[in-house]
């Protein structure tokens, strides 16, 4: 539907073309006025469409149809005007809502719109007046001086504009220069001076001109010549001229010039200028005075019109110059470094000068000559040294001299440096020497002292634990009172010493210490603890060194903490290395770390930790030695109970034993009255004889019966017995020190531990006995064992039992299984064996039992044969000896009268015993 | 009174000096510029002449290019305006007839030079030829406004050339040239002199005056 539409609006317009065609070969139907417009911005704009007649018949079309449209927007109705049938017109108020093409078209039909006629608009604006014209002769070459003049151009007009440089003359005019590329500058190659020349711009476009205001000028006077070449530098006859030679490229008729001549030393970057009154004529050469001998020199000079109309020209390419060498104007700088280990009688003297700076020494130094006299006797003779170095060693006898160094290049000598070494540095020295830091400088200052000083030197080195202090030195003029040291490095710590040097003498040296910068320590102080007590702690340090330290060690500070306490803190003075922590508690971890502070900050050395001590200095011996000395004391006063009490005891512990002779067994044998002397020391009756009582009764077999129902309630007590030691030291155990106090102290919870005591060293005894010498009278021995004490006071006890073969079986056959190797045969025959032994096997047998013991004498056994007198032995030689031995001899007696009632229990009870 | 009288009278004169002597000098001032402007402009004419007829001699070629050449002037280099008057009748002249003098000399040599200009094979002759002919052109000019400044009328404009015939041969032709160039040099020695000497004519003393009453 919609593309049908278009066919016939394309139909009808090929129609309306080939009728233009037929009108003429370029008429249209129509056309616009005023044909492609340039117009101003902002300005208003009338169009007319003017509509050919012939069309208006064909189409049927009149102006009252048309439409203006720009570009594809239709323009409002409101700015139409038919001003007759075929003329419309359309007017903007402001062509800056114009864009192109405007058209004009026709609604034939009112439908289909067709396109009459178009045209192109351009918007722009007229150019503004050329400002700021300014012009300039650039001189290219001897004879070629173009013109360049600059402008302006004004704002942007978006339409072609052309700018040209007019110029001319009163009464005559050249050709425009038309610049190119550019809009604010033309060149005009070729120009004339000495005439006024007017100069203007102009500029124009579509929409109008305009032109600058003129400038009227000579252009000689607007010129910046090329400037001066060939620049050459000679040295004149002084040392300090230098005469410039150069060539000028501008010719004095043209112009004459004055000149800029600037020049600076070589390496330096400020530049001098020769005064420009003195080069304000015009000239090709000058000589530059007033300049340091033997020095190089750089040069550059520009010029100008010599009226200063113009401009100066650019600066001539440098050419450098050397002055010729000069006396050097003074004497180096002296100064003296006198060995510290020298003999008493000479001296090594260092005398060092300075190489004088650059602008003294005035050329090169050849040698210098250096004197040296001894002022303390006229007549020595004055001694002479030529040096190329700057130094000299020597070897002088104590005295005060007098040095002279002068330095001599080419053109002559330096006036001399004089130094007066003096036997001694007697003077006064400065006063309130210091320091100051300036910047990358070391300020030293010093008040000086009373008396005229000729100059100071001032001797500083790097103080270093590294290296040794090389001494750097500078002198000063006597009436400053301070100077700038430099090449100082930060950090590190310079020792100063001030000299003042007096015309007949020397002051001594004033010496102060500083650093031109200060930091924290590179590290902290390694803490150690040189003794921990209970409370306090010694902690001990060494000293930074001087190259750690980068500063003055204000004063150190102890950090120290327990592991979850608050930090203590103290601060130590610097000088010191050790300080005593006190108030610590006792037995606790601290954590210890010291930090060395200067101006500028600290820092910490390592943690060290150490733990104190439990107890204080003594603490531990106050506490043992009185528990010692109270545990003597008990032990004597039991020692003195029991011997207070020893009747008691002996009546609770040890009661007597009855007299075996007195028993009624010995009755069965027939050795009876033989055992009536026991007392009296027979030898048939030796303490064997005793032990083989126990044998005796070992004769019972039936030992697995006397176990079950005896020897379990002793189990424990076996256990300890049996592992304690061996028969013989059992015997020792149970004697003097242990069996006594076990004895008191057990009386009393039964009877039972007191006879397993005594019992054991009864069996003991005999078994030792038994196997060692040969028993004698078994059955007697038997009898007067302590069971038998025991029967006495419990009678009733033992009678209940005592019937009890069985029982007494059982505890021999625990004894003697014991000897179940060597006990095949019966123990009777044993015991016979006893009495054949020989007196020295007796003799070892006491000894062997008392060994253990005391240092009982061997003749107290030898003495004692009688079985009593050994138990009593074994009892008590430790405390009492042989004065125990009436009393038991008394006791036997006693104890034989009862004897035969117990005896047979008694076995049963020490049959419980036995096991050990 | 009397003194107060004097006072204030010579505080008026001294106020009115500015204002009068400025005006009265602005012409003054611009004459004793163009004269010595057109003297510098002479100096600088006749230092270009130097070095542009040392080259056109030697374009010419032997003998021209001779130091001591010194031809006879021959009748036909007449039309050539000749400077060698004698110097005292030129220096009776009135300032006036000699500017005159001057500028119908230099109008008449500038359209002989720019015949040469056209003549002149090398393009670097050529060159200079026209920039010593647009220099010399703007010295007429500038005795022309020296002439106006200071009153005197422009002679009539410079004759049509006579009607002389070219030289016949080379020879001749580069003789009149020889001849051209030794006037033109002349004429700018001589217009220099007089130059100077309308310099000093004409007062700095005004100029001196007027400097004075701007720093008042």
């Amino acid at each position: 539907m919609f593309s049908r539409w278009n066919w016939v609006a394309c139909g009808f317009c090929l129609l309306l073309n080939i009728c233009s065609l037929e009108g003429g070969l370029v008429q249209s139907c129509g056309h616009i006025i005023p044909e492609s417009p340039v117009l101003a911005l902002g300005s208003n704009f009338t169009a007319l469409c003017i509509l050919n007649e012939s069309c208006l018949d064909f189409g049927n079309i009149y102006a009252s149809q048309i439409i203006w449209k720009i570009k594809n927007r239709v323009v409002p109705k409101e700015q139409y005007r038919e001003i007759n049938r075929t003329v419309s017109s359309v007017t903007f108020n402001d062509t800056s809502s114009l864009a192109t093409p405007l058209t004009c078209n026709i609604l034939a039909d009112g439908q289909f719109e067709q396109n009459i006629y178009g045209i192109t608009i351009t918007v722009g604006l007229p150019p503004e007046k050329p400002k700021n014209l300014s012009c300039i002769v650039h001189q290219l070459s001897q004879l070629t001086y173009p013109m360049t003049c600059t402008w302006n151009p004004g704002r942007h007009t978006f339409l072609d504009t052309q700018f040209r440089l007019k110029y001319r003359w009163a009464r005559e005019s050249f050709p425009d220069c038309i610049p190119t590329d550019v809009n604010n500058s033309c060149t005009i190659p070729d120009i004339h001076f000495f005439v006024n020349l007017e100069i203007w711009v102009e500029a124009a476009n579509a929409l109008g001109k305009a032109e600058s205001d003129p400038l009227v000028l000579d252009p000689i006077d607007i010129v910046k010549p090329l400037s001066p070449h060939n620049l050459s530098v000679n040295s004149g006859i002084l040392p300090t001229v230098l005469k410039l030679s150069w060539e000028n490229r501008i010719s004095d008729p043209v112009m004459k010039l004055k000149f800029n001549i600037r020049y600076r030393i070589a390496g330096d970057t400020n530049w001098m200028e020769v005064p420009p009154e003195d080069t304000a004529s015009p000239r090709t050469s000058f000589s530059v005075q007033g300049l340091r001998p033997y020095t190089e020199y750089v040069f550059s000079i520009r010029c100008m019109k010599e009226d200063g109309v113009g401009y100066w020209s650019d600066w001539s390419e440098e050419k450098t110059g050397i002055t010729t060498e000069d006396k050097p104007s003074k004497g180096p700088p002296l100064w003296r470094i006198i060995d510290a280990c020298h003999s008493a009688a000479f001296w090594t003297v260092h005398l060092i000068w300075k190489a004088l700076k650059p602008y003294e020494a005035n050329g090169v130094i050849l040698q210098y000559e250096l004197t040296v006299r001894d002022k303390s006797s006229l007549s020595s003779p004055l001694e002479k040294f030529n040096v190329t170095s700057t130094n000299l060693t020597l070897q002088l006898p104590n005295g005060t001299y007098e040095v002279t160094v002068i330095a001599r290049n080419s053109a002559g000598a330096s006036p001399p440096s004089v130094l007066l070494i003096p036997a001694s540095n007697s003077k006064a020295p400065v006063k309130n020497l210091r320091t100051l830091p300036k910047y990358d400088k070391l300020w030293v200052g010093w008040t000086a002292p009373n008396s005229y000083v000729l100059k100071y030197v001032i001797e500083w080195c790097l103080v270093s634990s590294r290296s040794d202090c090389i001494i750097e030195w500078q002198t000063a003029l006597g009436d400053v009172q301070g100077i700038d040291l430099k090449g100082i490095k930060p950090f590190k710590c310079y020792l100063i010493t001030v000299y003042p040097l007096y015309a007949d003498g020397q002051g001594s040296g004033q010496s102060v210490k500083a650093y031109l910068k200060q930091d924290r320590p590179s590290k902290g102080p390694t803490v150690q603890t040189k003794k921990v007590g209970k409370a306090e702690a010694v902690l001990t340090w060494n000293h930074l060194t001087v190259d750690e330290q980068n500063g003055f060690i204000r004063n150190y500070t102890i950090l120290y903490k327990t592991i979850d306490g608050n930090e203590t803190v103290v601060t130590v003075d610097p000088s010191k290395t050790e300080y005593t922590l006190s108030s610590l508690t006792s037995d606790t971890l601290y954590t210890v770390r010291m930090m060395a502070s200067t101006d500028n900050g600290s820092r910490s050395g390592p943690d060290f930790t150490f733990t104190t001590q439990k107890f204080g200095k003594g603490e531990i011996e106050a506490i043992v030695v009185p528990v010692c000395l109270a545990f003597l004391l008990i032990v004597l006063l039991a020692v003195l109970f029991c011997f207070n009490k020893r009747d008691l005891i002996k009546k609770h512990i040890w009661p007597m034993v009855p007299d075996p002779s007195k028993s009624n067994i010995a009755q069965w044998s027939p050795q009876v009255p033989a055992k009536h002397n026991f007392s009296s020391k027979d030898q048939m009756y030796p303490e064997g004889s005793f032990t083989d009582v126990s044998v005796v009764e070992i004769e019972a077999d039936d030992k697995k019966s006397f176990s079950e129902q005896d020897l379990k309630p002793f189990d424990l007590l076996k256990k300890e017995k049996s592992t304690s030691e061996g028969h013989s030291s059992g015997i020792g155990g149970s004697s003097c020190m242990s069996s006594p106090r076990q004895s008191v102290s057990d009386s009393d919870d039964g009877e039972t531990t007191q006879n397993t005591s005594s019992t054991v060293q009864y069996s003991t005894v005999v078994l030792n006995g038994y196997r060692d010498q040969t028993p004698v009278q078994v059955f007697s021995r038997s009898e007067s064992t302590q069971p038998l004490l025991d029967s006495e006071e419990r009678s009733e006890d033992h009678t209940g039992e005592g019937d009890s073969t069985a029982e007494r079986q059982q505890y021999f056959r625990q004894n003697g299984g014991q000897d179940e190797t060597n006990a095949d045969r019966p123990c009777f025959e044993r015991t016979k064996q006893i009495t054949h032994a020989n007196e020295g096997d007796l003799v070892g047998f006491v000894q062997l039992q008392i060994a253990g013991q005391s240092s009982q004498p061997l003749g107290l056994g030898m003495e004692k044969n009688t079985q009593e007198a050994a138990l009593s032995n074994v009892l008590q030689a430790s405390t009492e000896g042989q004065t125990v031995r009436p009393e038991t001899v008394e006791e036997n007696p006693l104890s034989v009268d009862e004897m035969p009632k117990s005896y047979l229990p008694q076995t049963v009870r020490q049959g419980g015993y036995m096991p050990q | 009174g009397d003194s107060w009288g004097i006072f204030t009278f010579l505080c008026a004169a001294l106020c009115n000096l500015p204002a009068l002597p400025a005006l009265n000098c602005s012409e003054e001032l611009g004459t004793s510029q163009s004269i010595q402007q057109t003297y510098d402009l002479t100096r600088y004419l006749e230092h270009q002449l130097r070095t542009l007829a040392g080259t056109y001699l030697n374009y010419l070629g032997p003998p021209f290019n001779e130091p001591d050449f010194n031809p006879p002037r021959l009748a036909r280099a007449e039309r050539v305006p000749s400077a060698t008057v004698d110097l005292d009748l030129w220096r009776g002249l009135t300032d006036n007839a000699r500017l005159a003098a001057n500028y119908r000399a230099y109008s008449r040599l500038l359209c002989y030079l720019r015949v040469l200009d056209g003549q002149v094979g090398t393009a670097e002759l050529r060159h200079r030829l026209a920039h010593f002919c647009a220099s010399l052109q703007g010295l007429v000019l500038s005795i022309g406004g020296v002439m106006s400044s200071l009153g005197y009328p422009l002679p009539a404009g410079p004759p049509a050339p006579p009607g002389a015939p070219p030289a016949s041969n080379d020879f001749l032709k580069k003789m009149d040239d020889f001849w051209l160039l030794k006037e033109l040099q002349t004429w700018l020695w001589r217009s220099a002199k007089d130059f100077n000497r309308l310099k000093k004519k004409v007062p700095p003393a005004v100029v001196t005056l007027r400097l004075e009453a701007r720093g008042f």
